[in-house]
């Protein structure tokens, strides 16, 4: 055990008090007086810091604590929050995310001091609120403020008791306690308290049993020491200890682990028999060196001598106040959730090829009871299937979370005022899709902000609101999730797109006039296209959009861009809520099995030869008031048709894309079906219209088509 | 990988009891057309009966489709065809190869014939010289063995064309 076990953890709460932070210095931003914004901030530093120290990473600690030093006096009502702060606390959130990256990558935090950002925090402090960056460099108060060390606690104060009193001795602890005291070795009984807002209680009591078995050994512990280690304990846990140090060593020893609140400490005496007290109160030297337990773990780094008590004096913080609820929870790891799926898979294969078996077996008599339990397999696995599913999905919020602090930032780089409003954050989504989905929503964002929002003073003038409107809009939508972003800006100028095109060669002129704005605003997806006339870091280096449109197709997803010049453009991202395993209608032509995704099928119909129609050259049919296109399959996949049918009637399977039909002829329906998605594999070049395989029941492969590769 | 049986027991007590020594190659032999093609044996996983091919429309010719092995797809190509030779003709000695190369996935190649497997001292090969023709830039030299000649195949080169395709 040591304390690397914890690093996970360590980051993963890391993050979520950094995200925490952020969200609360935001809203702190907008009322600089609210009191429960304050403590929360004040909360999650102190959290930080201590999580920080225990791990031993003492520059973070160090920011943290400086931070935590401003919020105590503001939560005093020494000094108000001011816009100068706020900018000063968002860069130390940068900076403390730096560190938290910097551990995560080399387990070390780095070697930035932000010295820089220290100064700027003390001298907050010093001038009441005020930052003053010309002021001098303030001295390094930290360690002066925080190493006035407590008095040691004497006496057991108030409701808290040495409960090492009641530990139990069985005869062989006993023994020991004995042979020490002939040994002229202390035994010492200790209580230890932790503090209420510790946030990794085990760790700090590993800590404390590392410190102490620097000195001597522990003979018993209540809880057990496997209960401490799994966090079984509330506040406190005591020990029998055995040590050749002085009381106040072996105190001071527990003390150095940051985060614990009290020490209880005094000799101890063998209840029933009569004590052997040690009559030499010191020496050290005589500590016999087979004394010193055997470290089970490679010793981990000892405890940081941290200064312990700014965080204690600092109780209040630990209010249990505001406490959210929280789900019984366990953390997977998402290798383990893959092989899941994949057995998932491989079950839902096995299903199918027992289907298949049982439907050629059928001929022979009675089927009943088989097929009876072949439906109730059916529904297992697909109940097992949608459970499995389940699991891997996360909100989007993890996501998107970042952005309210990105689109500040960014509002206060490029001078304009604009809010970004966001809702269906719990919209929830594949955990491989959701870790993908950030960077393409980013770019997104910024090029609202950035070519979509017009400067505040162009918009006044244009009778619209100063403050331009970013919108973030998550929701489910059937079997897809639909992410939109929308700003209520200039627009796409289509015009302009349409010359800079031409201006690269990427159109002719003759082309551009034969198509429409959908297919020119398309054109802004194409590599290295950037209509920004300035190119700022912001966006206009030509690396966005069509980044964002590989990637969301990477995912199986397709953007969409509805344009209305003058009044703002909105994103449409459509993903699909699953990957791995789809309904699928399975369909035959010419001799060969396909699959479509159920999910983008409309109806199908049964399509007399005679009531195809010809428009431009092209196939259509008229159903219900609609002019529908039809694409032959067969043609599409290079295939001969059916020699015998030509006037017999077509199937024809009508699908959609967005607010787009087509209808595809097929040869033969064959029915429904789960499909688990295959990768082919690197070596071949998948034309567009197959997105994968799968594999049937009988052992062959299909493949799977994408409709939209047909518009 | 019933294969591996058409070896006759003594041929493959003396291939087992051949001392390892560094500068030899175990191959297994094919037969392609008229002629035999070595396949360095540690690229090969797995050789398997002809099986039901899918076709994937729009690639290559010489890409024949995809198949399942034991639950997982994997393209397969023509030998014959990558090579210039003619198309092949599915017999019941139809074999298909599957090659894994390091980091790549697997891939299938079909085979007239899988012959046996020889061990090519490196003073048995003849390596090949820079100047390859169309069919010979694939081969990575001619290795004889009792006196029959057998073509070294690339398979690298062979794949990265693939990928590039």
């Amino acid at each position: 055990m040591d304390t690397s076990q914890y690093l996970d953890i360590f980051l993963d709460e890391s993050k979520e008090h950094l995200q925490n932070l952020s969200d609360q210095i935001m809203e702190l931003e907008q009322n600089p007086e609210n009191m429960d914004t304050i403590n929360e901030i004040f909360r999650a530093a102190h959290s930080l810091k201590g999580m920080a120290g225990t791990m031993g990473y003492k520059r973070m600690q160090t920011l943290t604590h400086d931070m935590e030093n401003v919020f105590s006096e503001v939560r005093n009502g020494t000094f108000k929050v001011q816009p100068g702060m706020i900018d000063v606390l968002f860069k130390c959130l940068d900076a403390l995310e730096e560190y938290v990256n910097n551990i995560q990558q080399t387990t070390e935090e780095g070697t930035n001091d932000n010295q820089e950002l220290i100064d700027a925090l003390n001298s907050i402090l010093k001038n009441n609120g005020e930052l003053q960056p010309s002021g001098a460099a303030p001295q390094p108060e930290i360690s002066a403020a925080s190493v006035a060390e407590e008095p040691v606690a004497n006496a057991a104060s108030g409701d808290k008791k040495e409960i090492w009193r009641d530990i139990k001795l069985n005869d062989t602890e006993r023994m020991l306690v004995e042979k020490a005291h002939s040994e002229e070795l202390h035994a010492y009984g200790l209580t230890v308290y932790v503090e209420e807002a510790c946030v990794l209680k085990a760790a700090r009591a590993f800590l404390v049993f590392k410190a102490l078995e620097k000195l001597g050994e522990i003979i018993v512990s209540s809880p057990t020491a496997q209960d401490i280690e799994d966090e079984k304990f509330e506040l406190t846990f005591s020990l029998v200890f055995i040590s050749g140090n002085t009381r106040d060593e072996v105190v001071a020893a527990v003390k150095s682990v940051s985060e614990i609140e009290e020490v209880f400490c005094d000799e101890y005496v063998l209840p029933a028999a009569e004590p052997e007290k040690a009559a030499e109160p010191e020496k050290t030297e005589e500590k016999p060196a087979e004394e010193k337990k055997t470290a089970a773990a490679p010793a981990a780094a000892p405890a940081p001598a941290a200064p312990a008590a700014p965080a204690a004096a600092n109780k209040p913080a630990a209010k249990p106040a505001a406490k959210p609820v929280v789900n019984r929870t366990v953390r997977v790891d998402i290798e383990k959730l893959d092989n899941l799926m994949n057995l998932v898979s491989e079950l839902i294969i096995a299903k199918n090829s027992l289907i298949s078996a049982t439907a050629s077996d059928g001929s022979k008599g009675d089927n009943g009871s088989v097929n009876e339990q072949i439906e109730y397999l059916e529904s297992v696995t697909t109940n097992l299937h949608e459970s499995v599913m389940k699991v891997r999905m996360v909100p989007i919020e993890s996501v998107v979370a970042k952005f309210p602090r990105m689109i500040r930032d960014l509002s206060k780089k490029l001078g304009k005022k604009m809010e970004l409003y966001m809702t269906g954050e719990d919209t929830e989504l594949d955990r491989t899709v959701v870790d993908e989905i950030g960077d393409p929503l980013m770019h997104m964002l910024r090029n609202s902000a950035d070519h979509g929002l017009e400067p505040n003073d162009v918009r006044v003038a244009n009778g619209k609101p100063e403050v331009g409107s970013i919108f973030l809009d998550a929701y489910q939508d059937g079997n897809n999730v639909v992410i939109e972003v929308r700003d209520d800006g200039a627009g796409i100028n289509v015009e302009a797109v349409k010359n800079k095109a031409i201006e690269r060669g990427t159109i002719t002129p003759e082309q551009a006039d034969t198509m429409s704005d959908k297919e020119i605003i398309d054109l802004l997806f194409l590599p290295s296209f950037s209509t920004a006339k300035k190119v700022s870091d912001v966006s206009g280096r030509g690396v966005g959009l069509d980044v964002v449109k590989s990637k969301i197709e990477s995912l199986s997803g397709e953007v969409e861009v509805k344009n209305r010049f003058g009044e703002g453009s909105s994103w449409i991202i459509r993903l699909p809520l699953t990957l791995a395993i789809i309904q699928a209608l399975m369909v035959v032509v010419g001799d060969e099995k396909y699959a479509i995704a159920l999910g983008s099928i409309q109806t199908i119909e049964d399509v007399s030869p005679d009531d195809i129609k010809l428009v431009q050259a092209k196939e259509v049919i008229h159903i219900r008031g609609t002019v529908i296109p039809i694409i032959r399959l067969n043609k599409v996949l290079d295939m001969e048709p059916r020699a015998d049918e030509e006037d017999k009637n077509l199937t024809v399977i009508i699908v959609k894309k967005g607010d787009k039909l087509a209808g595809l002829v097929v040869d033969e329906l064959i029915g429904q079906q789960e499909v688990v998605i295959k990768s082919m594999g690197k070596y071949i070049k998948v034309p567009k219209i197959i997105s994968g395989a799968t594999i049937l029941g009988n052992g062959e492969v299909a493949l799977i088509l994408d409709t939209n590769a047909l518009f | 990988m019933d294969e591996i049986k058409v070896m006759d027991e003594q041929k493959r007590n003396e291939i087992l009891n051949r001392p390892v020594e560094h500068d030899t190659t175990q191959y297994i032999v094919t037969q392609l057309g008229g002629e035999q093609y070595g396949i360095d044996i540690k690229y090969i996983s797995n050789i398997i009966r002809m099986t039901k091919i899918t076709r994937v429309p729009k690639v290559s010719n010489y890409i024949k489709g995809v198949i399942n092995v034991r639950g997982v797809v994997i393209p397969t190509i023509s030998l014959r065809l990558k090579m210039g030779l003619p198309e092949d003709v599915i017999s019941k000695k139809t074999r298909i190869i599957i090659l894994t190369l390091e980091q790549h996935e697997s891939i299938g190649v079909l085979v007239d014939e899988v012959k046996e497997v020889v061990t090519l001292d490196e003073e048995h090969i003849e390596r090949m010289g820079y100047e390859k023709d169309d069919k010979e830039r694939f081969l990575s030299g001619v290795g004889k063995s009792d006196g029959k000649l057998i073509s070294l195949l690339d398979i690298t080169s062979v794949l990265a064309e693939v990928v590039d395709a």
